[in-house]
């Protein structure tokens, strides 16, 4: 068995943040007497990630997802629980441990924004101590898999919000790290250059064989990019699985759409699919389709019963799509049963 | 080794980053030009008129202003540029750019005190180090090579205690990190410009032992003179070490509270 490169175990995170009503008054009182309440960000999840792995982090804002990822990072003490990437514990930031790892965060440049980014490069290799025939035939790959030849030599207040995002991914991968964090990597950018920085992502990862935890609001980040994901919320681990599992698991209900060879009201579709409070609800009525959403274990039944008691021309079934699934744990907060 | 050649690289970085502003570079340099000018004019003003204050005479004087004006120089070249940048409601701590410090595989401490540079300061460090060439032709033949050793022990001894107090401004930051610290200090660092002697008693106490000024002018300006006794010596190279040590400690400390700010 390939051992795990990064375990984590009843992992918690309590941040101990100042409390303060609104107004001026409230203010000129917390100057003497602050209060401060307990947030939980991270509590007691447990996961493991095998080397190699693409794994997506999801979850909506204030879920505890970019805790997690800076406490994997070495930048934030757990309160609880224990954390090991490649053997070592993340917060002791031994420099052997920071050698093998990098992150990349989205909204937080790290480049030099006067000069050209190939000097900030050279600093970056010389602080990670790659020797100079490593560092030359790293960044020759990584400047031709993105594609920015041309950049080297301006200085990086210049770029577009794409082009240092390229930057920011060289600068991370200079050293190779076995382990990546990516927090939001694609945030703010056209749908191209999303897409093109994903190609790049999936390509490198491929390649090079690195460890890769992913955080992204975007789905389509998600989608193409990680076979596995974990969903938190609240801090709670909901999910850990393949993506297509997670409808499976977490969205209890299907879509059946049908084609209908004359026009039926909403009463009489509605009439023909339920039975025994089975639920059915009608999403979408246009031009004879209709979209009904159902519930998983009655999807049999009701396009039973449909198929019976309805002209129907077309009818298929479908998971509904990865967005509605996710704003409805988002929005609800819990998983269904 | 390895920490050199780094430094070696922030300079090189520093000086591109100098000279990516054509405008900036030209004003900048007029500005120091400006400085270095005044400084000298007001330096010569002052002794056509003053021969000695408190038994200090006109060169041992002239050897604290070098000195005082070389410190504040080699601060302006590379610790106020890395630590100020810590700190303040752009700084790194208050955006969470420091969290790419602490990713680095190198001590986090020398990488918070050493990153950036300030070429533009080397003008001021010319003058310093102008004002105490001055004072050593002032000085003449009482100018021994021991009393140039115990300048250079002394000096070292100056420099560390300064860097030690910034460091340990600084290291407030993780406390409140919108706050500037250093300009706390800067008051009190004006006061290295005179002898402390010339201060009153109580203050002179805070002077000495609590930010030690002494350490950092007053004694390598006497040193330069031969008024320095190896006592004094060593005691100002034992209060540098005291002071690098516990500001080493209030900055790990500090680290450990460090909470990046949020995404």
């Amino acid at each position: 068995m390939i051992e795990s490169h990064i375990v984590v175990q009843n992992l918690s995170k309590t941040y101990r943040v100042p409390e303060r009503e609104p107004g001026l008054g409230a203010a000129l009182k917390s100057l003497v007497r602050r209060r401060f309440t307990d947030v939980d960000a991270v509590r007691e999840i447990s996961f493991t990630v095998a080397p190699g792995e693409f794994v997506g982090f999801i979850g909506p804002n204030g879920a505890g997802k970019t805790t997690t990822l800076k406490i994997l990072a070495g930048l934030l003490h757990p309160t609880g629980g224990e954390a090991r990437v490649m053997g070592f514990a993340p917060w002791e930031r031994r420099h052997d441990y920071l050698r093998r790892i990098s992150m990349v965060l989205g909204n937080k440049s790290q480049m030099l924004w006067d000069i050209p980014p190939l000097d900030s490069f050279r600093v970056l290799g010389e602080i990670y101590q790659v020797p100079p025939a490593q560092f030359q035939q790293t960044l020759d790959e990584l400047i031709e898999l993105l594609e920015m030849q041309e950049l080297l030599t301006k200085p990086v207040r210049n770029f577009s919000l794409g082009e240092r995002m390229k930057c920011e991914l060289v600068a991370g991968l200079l050293h190779r790290p076995d382990v990546l964090f990516l927090d939001e990597p694609t945030l703010g950018l056209d749908v191209s250059m999303q897409a093109r920085l994903r190609r790049f992502l999936a390509e490198y990862n491929r390649r090079s064989g690195v460890t890769v935890i992913l955080t992204s609001h975007y789905m389509a980040d998600v989608v193409a990019l990680c076979p596995r994901v974990i969903l938190i919320h609240h801090g709670q681990l909901l999910y850990d699985g393949a993506l297509q599992g997670l409808a499976e698991k977490l969205a209890p209900f299907k879509l059946i759409r049908l084609t209908l060879r004359n026009g039926h009201t909403e009463e009489e579709i509605l009439r023909a699919a339920q039975n025994d409070g089975e639920n059915a609800e009608v999403m979408e009525q246009e031009n004879g389709q209709v979209t009904l959403r159902v519930s998983r274990a009655a999807t049999p039944a009701i396009t039973a019963r449909l198929l019976n008691t309805l002209p129907v021309v077309d009818l298929s079934v479908e998971d509904p799509p990865i967005e509605a699934v996710i704003d409805q744990i988002y929005q609800e907060g819990k998983v269904e049963a | 080794m390895r920490y050199l050649k780094l430094i070696k690289h922030f300079i090189v970085i520093a000086f591109q980053d100098v000279l990516a502003y054509r405008m900036n570079f030209w004003i900048s340099l007029l500005y120091s030009l400006l400085n270095l000018g005044t400084g000298v004019l007001g330096l010569v003003i002052l002794f056509s008129h003053v021969e000695t204050v408190q038994g200090w005479t006109l060169a041992s004087t002239l050897a604290l202003l070098g000195v005082y004006l070389t410190l504040g120089a080699l601060r302006g070249l590379f610790i106020g540029p890395s630590l100020e940048a810590l700190a303040g409601m752009d700084g790194e701590v208050w955006t969470g750019r420091f969290d790419f410090t602490l990713l680095r595989p190198v001590d986090v401490q020398f990488l918070a005190s050493f990153r950036y540079w300030r070429p533009l300061a080397l003008l001021d460090l010319a003058l310093g180090l102008g004002v105490l060439g001055a004072a050593v032709v002032q000085l003449g033949q009482t100018l021994t090579l021991a009393n140039l050793l115990a300048f250079l022990v002394a000096l070292a001894a100056g420099l560390l205690t300064l860097y030690a107090i910034l460091l340990a401004f600084s290291a407030l930051v993780f406390w409140s990190p919108g706050f500037l610290f250093t300009w706390l200090f800067d008051a009190l660092f004006q006061m290295a410009r005179y002898p402390i002697g010339l201060y009153p008693g109580w203050l002179r106490l805070v002077l000495t032992w609590i930010v030690p000024v002494g350490v950092m002018t007053t004694v390598p300006a006497q040193a330069l003179s031969g008024l320095a006794a190896p006592p004094i010596l060593l005691g100002s190279l034992a209060v540098a070490l005291a002071f690098f040590t516990v500001a080493t400690l209030l900055f790990r400390t500090g680290l450990r509270r460090y909470a990046s700010a949020s995404s």
